[in-house]
């Protein structure tokens, strides 16, 4: 009869008490206490950023994920004009009704003018409308079932469409236009067409930290995207071609008939097929003149009669750079990016790029490093002179860093202005990074304030740079953005930038003009030409068209003065109304960067919607009048996912922080089993041992 | 007269010995095979079967509730020849309460809830039947293990477990270290090292209990015994989970990466040796006690 608990010994008694006991007693604290993973302050909002994450493909039946089929590029490009049609092809090969959303890029100058939507064989004309009221008409055409597409602009070189009520087998090609001015430097014209918006880095002090576009998918590194891509560029111009090439793409070139004493006037570029994906970074498209020279001039663009408004655009070619007879001493400080999306290759060609830059200070500069991604730290505590043994040192330590974690752009700038400066040197920042971020207007603030501490240049590394910052943060801290796609690219760019560190082209620039009416010029203060590039003015005029244009300024060989008539109207350039307002714009958003807030938005808005522009405040939006989808509340929204920039590493989005998960199910299941199998086996053993004594 | 009318009235011979049929319905369920009332009970709570086969089929959890049901079948395969012909009528009345109650309660209650009424009832009706000999609460453990378990308990207790691996791995790891905590993960000389999900230690925990029931099963020891040693087997199996974490967090914190497959041989073998100490606590000869 087996034994009662009465009857047993006090420690089986204690130990049952003890169990039970603490039991009790943890159960009571967690009920009193309970533990929480995190404190939560209710008062305070919740710290939460939108960040970029690894596409997830559903196994939901009937649901298209992959709606985009397709991208093709018409490029135009008359003169120093651009025209870019943008067609995108949606096609829903699902069984259920979709929503499309497609986050993608633009170039930053572009000044984006027209969409259209075909459907099936009809036709909808996209109007400019207010942003908000675009969103509420879109949004309500939506839910009415109507086949609706909204293009908005959430930076200027990022854009976002959204294709409402795609019904199942529905072909939809969304087309859109832009129109760009190309200003060449040093006689070399480029044409740049982003395919991508990189991963971004979303801070949580950033004021972009809830930006929904900013929460994009992306397929891992390596993996090609599903969406076909093509370009086509045809390109006119009044003198010989002398070179068409690309660094980016393999390209076939195919010279037009035309031909003058400088060769022939036209090409047609396309791509060439079987080279792998073409659209995981920027198309990048350089050409030259014959004789390296550039289309300067003024071209005027006559409105309608009565109404309209006439325009100009005056380039001006600088005079050539030379080597500066006295150089003083200068301090350097190197902001360098080394946070995850650095990974790989774009931190192996910023290493190539600092190697060239620092190893070719003079001794009489000194330098400094300031390597950051969550955190930063400069390299010495203070700047150094640049003596070879610094540089050496320098350089072996930079070669050594690896890159990875957050990208902390504004810390890492404020540290910088922080550092005490001595009055008699002047300072000039370098900013190296793939620009993966979301505080492009706290930077450019930053910048912009600090600018009578240093002047600012900026490094973009990477086959997708995030342009916009590169080129704002060099305007901001008035000096040049310079883009680098590879390693082999950095010895030409840093000898470029000593260049123009050492001798500005043209200084203390001016425009004026005589003989002619003009009005609402742009750049109302024409920024010192530190490169070989034109001098560009935009503007509007009345009356008649006559008289000339001077640039007055200052050259390394001493004063300069450049007179240019103003010749007769050319109707072909009626895109100048676009760049002109596209430029105002631009020069509007600065200064709202500066002063924070949207204090520019009615004066942006009201230009969008005069001159048909896609800006920050104003978006594009097509309605079909046709209801075509009876469920329209059932259709889910589909974000379109982008392919990783090449040479981005998966670490852009995220690093996968090592556990210590437990073995698997069934090794864990199979070594069990094998310690009491090996228990059954001595057990038999011992009994017969036992049975044999 | 009356007596001859009576003498009359009596059936004749044959009748006497023909049984009335509820009788021989009687007497035929009586002497019905155990493993009839086992299954038709296995039967009655098909609706739990059917929970416990999807969750299985549909990935939620994983199949180790499967290794419990077949050490539970092959028990009674055992002692087939040794099950008791009247059964314990508490057992069968406890057998009979949890197969209503799951009944009842379907689609009230949660269906993990449910689902061990189910199992309960099941294991209870096997108790009935196994001889005395053999503990029962061994038995409801097994019963308890064959649930889809797992996924529940790593969202209920994952994360106090994970707390207090990752504390204790702390100290052992501050010896050499410079280790910091917050929530479970630890930040070791600088890097950083999760003790997520799957490093709670809970597989282990089932593996632990699992093997507990089965020794005291396999050597016939009491419910004293295997209730006593339980606490041992929890110890062990946290010290256990301890010992892994803390020596893969230290080979992860080298900043080298760890491949995949020292993990599974470190867990392994920490495994090995928590199921071979379990087994010897748990096979140790029980105390003879004064009745």
């Amino acid at each position: 009869m087996p034994s009662t608990l009465s009857q047993q010994p006090s420690t089986a008694r204690w130990l049952w008490l003890a169990t039970a006991g603490l039991a009790a007693a943890c159960f009571i604290t967690l009920t009193l206490r309970p533990a929480h993973a995190q404190d939560r302050d209710n008062s305070a909002p919740r710290q939460k950023t939108e960040s970029p994450y690894f596409f997830v493909k559903s196994n939901e039946p009937g649901l298209d994920q992959l709606p985009l089929k397709a991208t093709q590029v018409d490029v135009r490009i008359s003169g120093v004009i651009a025209d870019v049609t943008v067609t995108q092809h949606y096609r829903n090969e699902g069984q259920r009704a979709i929503e499309a959303k497609y986050v993608f890029p633009g170039s930053t100058k572009a000044a984006v003018y027209g969409m259209n939507v075909r459907l099936a064989d009809r036709l909808i004309t996209a109007n400019i409308r207010e942003k908000q009221q675009a969103r509420i008409e879109y949004d309500s055409a939506r839910k009415e079932g109507k086949t609706a597409a909204l293009l908005e602009q959430h930076l200027p070189n990022v854009f976002q469409m959204n294709v409402a009520n795609i019904m199942p087998g529905d072909d939809v090609k969304v087309e859109l236009r832009y129109t760009e001015l190309l200003v060449p430097q040093s006689g070399n014209y480029q044409f740049v067409f982003p395919t991508v918006v990189g991963p971004r880095y979303n801070s949580p002090q950033s004021e972009n930290a809830q930006a929904k576009w900013v929460a994009k998918p992306y397929l891992p590194a390596g993996q090609p995207s599903a969406t076909a891509f093509d370009i086509k560029v045809q390109l006119v111009t009044p003198i010989g071609l002398k070179e068409v090439r690309s660094n980016s793409h393999s390209i076939d070139v195919q010279k037009g008939q035309e031909t003058g004493d400088e060769g022939s006037k036209s090409a047609n570029v396309t791509l060439r097929p079987g080279n792998g994906p073409a659209n995981n970074r920027d198309f990048i498209l350089d050409y030259r003149l014959a004789g390296d020279r550039i289309e300067s001039g003024v071209m005027l663009y006559q409105g309608n009669p009565g109404s309209g408004e006439n325009f100009f655009l005056a380039m001006v070619e600088p005079p050539k750079q030379i080597a500066a007879q006295t150089i003083s001493p200068r301090e350097y400080i190197f902001v360098v990016d080394i946070s995850g999306s650095m990974h790989g290759f774009p931190l192996e060609t910023s290493k190539a790029l600092l190697r060239e830059l620092i190893g070719s200070l003079r001794p009489s500069d000194s330098f400094n490093v300031l390597l950051f991604a969550g955190s930063n730290r400069f390299l010495s505590p203070k700047s150094v002179p640049a003596s070879r043994a610094n540089i050496d040192q320098a350089i072996s330590t930079i070669v050594q860093m690896g890159g990875g974690g957050s990208t902390e752009l504004i810390p890492a700038l404020k540290r910088v202005y922080a550092e005490p400066k001595a009055a008699d040197v002047s300072r000039t920042i370098v900013v190296v990074t793939d620009g993966y971020v979301t505080v492009e207007r706290e930077a450019f603030e930053l910048v912009r304030r600090n600018l009578s501490q240093a002047n600012l240049f900026s490094f973009g590394i990477g086959s997708s740079v995030n342009r916009h910052l590169m080129e704002g943060l060099a305007r901001a801290g008035m000096g040049e953005p310079f883009i680098i796609t590879k390693s082999s690219e950095a010895p030409a760019e840093a000898a470029r930038f000593r260049k123009m560190i050492e001798s500005p082209v043209l200084t203390s620039v001016k425009a004026r003009f005589e003989g002619m009416d003009v009005y609402d010029v742009e750049p109302a203060q024409l920024p010192d030409v530190l490169g070989e590039r034109p001098v560009v003015v935009f503007g509007k005029w009345r009356g008649q068209a006559g008289g000339q244009l001077v640039i007055e300024g200052q050259s390394a060989s001493g004063p300069y003065r450049k007179a240019l008539p103003m010749g007769s109207s050319n109707q072909d350039a009626a895109a100048l109304r676009y760049l002109w307002a596209r430029h105002r714009i631009a020069g509007l958003s600065d200064q709202e960067a500066l002063e924070g807030g949207d204090a520019q938005r009615a004066r942006i808005t009201e230009l969008g919607l005069q001159y048909n522009l896609l800006t920050q405040y104003t978006s594009f939006l097509a309605v079909d009048k046709v209801v075509r989808n009876t469920q329209p509340l059932d259709a889910p929204s589909v974000n379109q996912p982008s392919p990783m920039p090449q040479g981005v590493s998966n670490l852009a989005i995220g690093a996968e922080v090592p556990g210590t998960p437990e073995p698997a199910v069934w090794g864990g299941m199979a070594m069990m089993l094998s310690v009491l199998a090996m228990l059954a086996r001595r057990l038999r053993r011992h009994n017969a041992a036992r049975l044999t004594a | 007269m009356a007596f001859l009318t009576g003498f009359h009235t009596l059936p004749r011979p044959q009748s006497l010995l023909k049984r009335p049929g509820f009788v021989r319905w009687g007497v035929r369920i009586d002497t019905a095979p155990e493993w009839i009332w086992l299954a038709l009970l296995a039967a009655a709570l098909w609706p739990t079967w059917l929970w416990i086969g999807q969750r299985m089929l549909d990935r939620s959890d994983d199949p180790l509730g499967l290794l419990a049901l077949s050490a539970l079948g092959l028990l009674a395969w055992q002692q087939r020849r040794r099950l008791r012909p009247a059964p314990r009528l508490l057992w069968l009345a406890l057998a009979l309460a949890g197969a209503v109650a799951a009944t009842l309660s379907h689609g009230w209650l949660p269906p993990l809830v449910v689902a061990l009424m189910a199992t309960t009832a099941l294991a209870s009706g096997l108790c009935a039947f196994l001889p005395v000999s053999v503990a029962s609460a061994p038995v409801l453990g097994l019963s308890v293990l064959s649930l889809p378990l797992l996924a529940s308990l790593q969202f209920y207790a994952g994360y106090p477990l994970r707390v207090i691996t990752a504390e204790a791995s702390r100290w052992l790891l501050a010896l050499g270290h410079e280790v910091e905590r917050s929530g479970a993960s630890l930040l070791v000389d600088g890097r950083l090292v999760i003790v997520d999900a799957p490093c709670s230690g809970v597989q282990m925990a089932w593996f632990g209990y699992f093997s507990a029931c089965a020794v005291t099963l396999w050597l016939a020891r009491g419910n004293r015994a295997f209730l006593t040693r339980l606490p041992v087997v929890s110890v062990l199996v946290l010290s256990g989970n301890i010992v892994r974490n803390t020596v893969l967090v230290a080979a992860e914190a080298t900043g080298s990466h760890v491949p995949g497959w020292v993990h599974e041989g470190v867990g392994l073998l920490v495994l090995a040796a928590v199921c071979a100490a379990i087994t010897w606590v748990m096979s140790r000869p029980e105390k003879a006690h004064h009745v």
